[in-house]
């Protein structure tokens, strides 16, 4: 018999259903169920406690994102009054804990439901648990008054709470299980595959348990069939035995130690296949109470250095606390760079501690893209991010950074040089307005620009060839080679514009045999500066738009305006008129064209040589891609930009864009800057008043519980007569994953 | 008509969500045709039709701009292409061309350098080849030999006449106007504080008790202003040359040595015919400079004997200084200096013998 169930209401203390039969068609029933208590202990409960009965009767994805805080509880209750009076309780959780609460009798479903769990759970899905329990009124009611004294204890309230429960949650009546398809996003093993063969390494920090762990990165293609695979596991016959004994001391010490030899174990023999030629990729999976004593300063290093021999690191099991641990552990002691992903709130903390945290945005909340650096829409546009953008603003910085450091040098050591003729007086060679505005004005725009817009290649190459990021990994732009040779061009510039200037012009100029002095020799050779140094800009271009022309010209063109107007008027005030009609002299000789056609050549002639050998010779890889793919037209679309393609049909977009039409349900398309309150963001950016609506304040005020549910309204109920329900859950979440 | 709009609207948001401009318009615009009637309404409804055509024809495709102008007419297409290229901007798509330096690149480029170099060198190498330049040391030959041992107090007594006499042959024939300068070494007029101990103001305006603080430290005598004052015009150069040929007096032209700005702008009246002056006090670059002292506007053929008569006034003996006498004639580049012709041939050459040599690397070995 199939039902849907459909929320229809629901207030703090009561619920309406709205079943739906199947076979009758048409046969609508609305139920309502009181609540009377929740059993979950956590600071969300009240917030939580319609939901919670909710999440019985459609799905219960998430389990451990309510238990978080008493992940050894590993189930939640409600207890609820039906119309007729009848009093149930509802219990989900974890196949262990139900089991051992059920009552004796009816094997059968036990069996055929283990039989199923284990089914399921090889397949990669999530499984619950959900078992009821009739309970009389008068029990109820002695129980109840025991809850509230418990719920209104001020000293060890999670205990007693705990133990309260215990009374109440035993002799339980099998269900049946629940088993969620929790499927990765869109192009997730594809990006995954991309990034580590860019050079990036994947660690996979998850709450699953092991075996989804290694189903999930199966799928992520982080794991196969050909790795070797470490796995240190606190399921072991040896740690049971000695957990069922109770006592913690020995417990701690007993894991401990059985860690600390697996970890050495493993790293010898990772040190022997990573001293091999051509041994296996190996693997790294462990959970989360072994991490916890791994993680512990004396097995830390091993831990580490285990992982740094694996080509991919899973941890499941992990709690959110250990998520930020180990990404510490990386981030300072093996002096990597670091960057977390993760779409739910147990991931904010790990997401803080790396160097960068990228927040997805989604269906688990906002969480994590408040404290994010970045927040994207999908985990596969973490693809875009590094490979096109990071890369992109990678490069850019690099020629930023080394370009304004040139400049300056360049421009500083002909004042140097120019120390050595004064005596070592400490007299300007240029006037100080030339000094004050090379850097603001003349030489300021086009670095601004390239910082912008420069591309080595397009986007779409870049994931085509993630190998080009293994570049940036290795600092390839920025190191000290790169700086010092930059410095040395810019030590022999310098010395051109000084020598080859002065020289030039210690007889008389023009037929009238007049002579230079001191300030027409600085403003040659300041002509000459920021004629070379906007020119070499364009060298270091690698795709110049009209933005660059413009700049770079106009840096020139505002050289000469400036010293046409600066020089062609004296000032009222008390001060010298240095540079007074300089330019119209200088102008005025065959000398000024001759020399500004040979100086920036001359100094431009070592960086042009060094940039052809360079990249003859040898070459980056940057510049080999380029090169087999000069002949390509540019791909500017915006497809090839965000790598989001519309394959909708007509009417398909039609649809969609028919659900998204505003209503009080969720919004959340998991599109970029699809979030609360963005319209109305926008619309200000353009001065068009869009008021914020009511929908979008509230949600945003109790954001994470009311996606939950908006989102649990399309999961379908297929009841089947085994007493499983099967559900299948459209949307996905996503693995929370880092590298 | 609404659906459509909202249509348009997932597309382009969908992308970016960056054309919000287009469609807050198409908005504005709904409303306004709303007023005037369904014919009107029809007619903005395909208007929005296009228009949507537009925007994602732009964004699509950079050579859309035929397609654009059409469009430039009505409102709609200047808001569609003010959106577009905001978009490319903004989302960094901007045309762009991607220069690659292949190595036929590099040796092109340093063929044309080369083409370009050596003629312009050569030229400029003759001009300064066709210039004649007779050059003079009289600053220890002007002191009578018993005086070469302490040369300062020579100077320094005003009772011993300065006299002296140099004579020259001429080299080469020096065509007219051959110019007459005086060479100063290790004469650092570009020391910071020799630099700034002037005051424009007061040559420009004559007497002026203000603005001659910069003038430090000769800006007062007895509490009358200097003027001009400054180390500048203090330490004027100050020899005297005479110029003899064939027992015959060569006429020098002191006037029009300095430039015309400075004649004109930079001093004022009382000033502005002390040429020598205003020559002087535009300072050199470098320790060792020519200035020019006046004009001869008569040939000299080869062989005439010049004799100069001079007064040896100028002290720099006290720093070690040299003085030296200087007949040139000029180009029309300048006077005889080979650097720049030089530093041309030897870049254009250079450049020339990089291209061979790439050429036989790229022809030996070519690149894959």
């Amino acid at each position: 018999m199939g039902r849907t169930h459909e929320a229809v209401l629901r207030t703090p203390t009561m619920i309406y259903v709205r079943e739906s039969h199947v076979e009758r068609m048409g046969k609508i029933q609305d139920v309502s169920y009181e609540i009377l208590n929740v059993l979950e202990f956590n600071r969300f409960g009240c917030i939580f406690a319609p939901i919670i009965l909710y999440e019985f009767f459609l799905v219960g994805t998430n389990v451990y994102s309510f238990s978080l805080l008493n992940s050894t509880r590993k189930r939640q209750s409600v207890v609820c009054r039906y119309p007729d009076g009848r009093l149930v309780l509802y219990c989900k959780g974890a196949d262990t804990v139900i089991y051992e609460r059920l009552v004796g009798g009816s094997d059968d479903l036990k069996k055929v439901t283990r039989e199923h769990l284990e089914k399921f759970g090889s397949a990669g899905l999530r499984t619950l648990c959900l078992a009821y329990k009739d309970l009389a009124p008068d029990v109820y009611e002695s129980w109840n008054e025991k809850f509230i004294q418990a719920k209104s204890s001020l000293r060890d309230r999670e205990r007693k709470l705990d133990e309260v429960a215990e009374l109440i949650e035993k002799d339980l009546i099998l269900i049946g299980a629940t088993a969620i398809e929790d499927k990765l996003q869109e192009g997730v093993p594809d990006c995954i595959e991309t990034l580590s063969r860019a050079g990036i390494k994947i660690w996979v920090l998850t709450g699953d348990k092991m075996e989804t762990a290694i189903n999930i990165a199966y799928a992520c293609n982080l794991l196969n069939n050909e790795m070797k695979q470490f796995i240190i596991s606190s399921e072991t016959d040896a740690i049971r035995e000695v957990e069922e004994r109770g006592d913690q001391v020995e417990i701690a010490r007993f894991i401990k130690e059985e860690v600390k030899k697996q970890l050495k174990k493993c790293l010898d023999e990772a040190q022997q296949y990573f001293h091999s030629v051509c041994g296996p990729k190996l693997a790294l999976l462990i959970d989360g109470k072994c991490l916890m004593y791994a993680l512990d300063p004396s097995l830390r290093i091993m831990l580490l250095n285990l992982s740094l021999n694996c080509s991919s690191v899973v941890c499941c099991r992990v709690s959110p606390l250990q998520k930020a641990q180990v990404t510490s552990l990386v981030k300072k002691g093996a002096r990597k760079i670091t960057l977390s992903i993760g779409d739910g709130a147990n991931d904010v903390s790990m997401i803080q501690a790396a160097h960068i945290g990228v927040g997805i945005s989604g269906l688990e909340g906002m969480q994590a893209v408040m404290a994010s650096d970045f927040a994207i829409a999908q985990f596969r546009f973490l693809k875009d991010l590094l490979l096109v953008h990071g890369r992109w603003s990678y490069i850019r910085l690099c020629k930023v950074v080394t370009y304004f450091f040139y400049k300056n040098l360049t421009f500083t050591l002909t004042q140097f040089w120019f120390t050595f003729y004064t005596g070592f007086s400490g007299q300007r060679f240029y006037d100080d307005w030339f000094q004050s505005l090379y850097n603001v004005i003349f030489t300021a725009l086009p670095v601004i620009i390239v910082g912008l817009f420069d591309k080595d290649v397009s986007s779409s190459l870049s994931k085509r060839y993630p190998e080009l990021y293994k570049e940036g990994i290795k600092n390839m732009f920025f190191k000290w080679r790169v700086v010092a040779i930059w410095a040395f061009f810019a030590v022999y510039q310098s010395l051109v514009f000084y020598y080859f200037v002065t020289v030039s012009s210690s007889t008389s100029q023009g037929s009238s045999g007049k002579m230079f002095g001191l300030w027409d020799v600085s403003t040659m050779a300041f002509t000459c500066v920021v004629v070379t140094v906007n020119l070499r800009l364009i060298m270091i271009c690698n795709s110049i738009t009209r933005w660059h022309y413009i700049s770079v010209g106009g840096s020139i063109v505002a050289w000469f305006l400036f010293i046409f107007l600066y020089s062609g008027i004296i000032t009222p005030y008390d001060r010298q008129e240095n540079v007074f009609w300089v330019i119209y002299v200088l102008m005025s000789t065959f000398y000024f064209y001759i020399t500004l056609l040979l100086v920036p050549v001359a100094a431009l002639l070592g960086d042009f040589l060094y940039l052809g050998v360079q990249r003859w010779f040898f070459p980056y890889d940057y510049q080999i891609v380029q090169e087999i793919h000069k002949d390509e037209a540019d791909d500017s679309g915006r497809t090839g930009l965000l790598g989001i393609d519309n394959q909708l049909t007509p009417d398909e977009a039609r649809s969609y864009a028919l659900s998204q039409l505003p209503r009080e349900l969720s919004k959340h398309t998991g599109f970029a800057f699809d979030s609360p309150g963005y319209e109305s963001f926008f619309a200000s950016q353009l001065g068009v008043y869009a008021p914020q609506k009511a929908w979008d304040v509230a949600r945003r005020a109790s954001m994470s519980s009311i996606i939950k549910l908006s989102f649990r309204n399309q999961i379908e109920i297929l009841n089947n007569s085994s007493g499983q329900i099967v559900l299948n859950e459209e949307k996905s979440r996503i693995q929370c994953s880092r590298l | 008509m609404w659906e459509l709009t909202f249509n348009t609207g997932i597309q382009t948001s969908k992308v970016a969500g960056r054309i919000v401009v287009v469609e807050h318009h198409r908005g504005d615009s709904e409303m306004t045709d709303s007023d005037r009637g369904t014919q009107r309404d029809r007619d903005s409804a395909k208007l929005q039709t296009e228009e949507r055509n537009v925007t994602i024809h732009v964004a699509v495709s950079v050579c859309a701009l035929p397609t654009l102008l059409a469009y430039l007419s009505s409102s709609w297409g200047v808001v569609a292409v003010r959106a577009a290229a905001f978009y490319m901007f903004t989302q960094q798509s901007l045309p762009a061309c991607k220069p690659v330096l292949t190595p036929e690149w590099v040796i092109m480029t340093f063929l044309f350098i080369g083409f370009i170099f050596i003629p312009v060198g050569l030229v400029t190498l003759r001009a300064s080849h066709s210039v004649v330049e007779i050059v003079e040391r009289y600053d220890i030959g002007c002191v009578p030999e018993p005086f070469r041992i302490d040369k300062v107090s020579y100077i320094q007594d005003d009772s011993i006449p300065k006299n002296c006499s140099l004579s020259f042959k001429v080299p080469k024939y020096m065509k007219a106007p051959i110019y007459i300068y005086y060479q100063l070494d290790n004469y650092y007029q570009n020391h910071r504080r020799y630099v700034k101990s002037r005051s424009d103001k007061q040559l420009l305006h004559g007497q002026n008790q203000h603005g001659i603080s910069s003038c430090q430290p000769v800006e007062v005598n007895n509490d009358r202003p200097i003027i001009p004052c400054g180390l500048i015009a203090w330490s004027l150069f100050n020899d005297t040359f005479t110029f003899i040929r064939n027992r015959a007096e060569l006429k020098v032209n002191r006037k029009n040595i300095a430039w015309k700005s400075d004649r004109e702008h930079k001093f004022g009246k009382n000033l502005s015919d002390q040429e020598d002056l205003i020559v002087w006090m535009r300072t050199s670059a470098l320790p060792s400079f020519r200035k020019l002292y006046g004009r001869i506007e008569k040939d000299l053929n080869v062989d005439d004997v010049v004799v100069v008569y001079l007064m040896n006034n100028y002290n720099t003996y006290s720093f070690g200084g040299k003085k030296k006498l200087v007949l040139s004639t000029t180009s029309w580049f300048g006077g005889k200096n080979d650097f720049l012709g030089l530093a041309y041939v030897f870049i254009g050459s250079s450049s020339v013998t990089i291209a061979i040599v790439f050429t036989l690397l790229h022809l030996l070995s070519p690149r894959h």
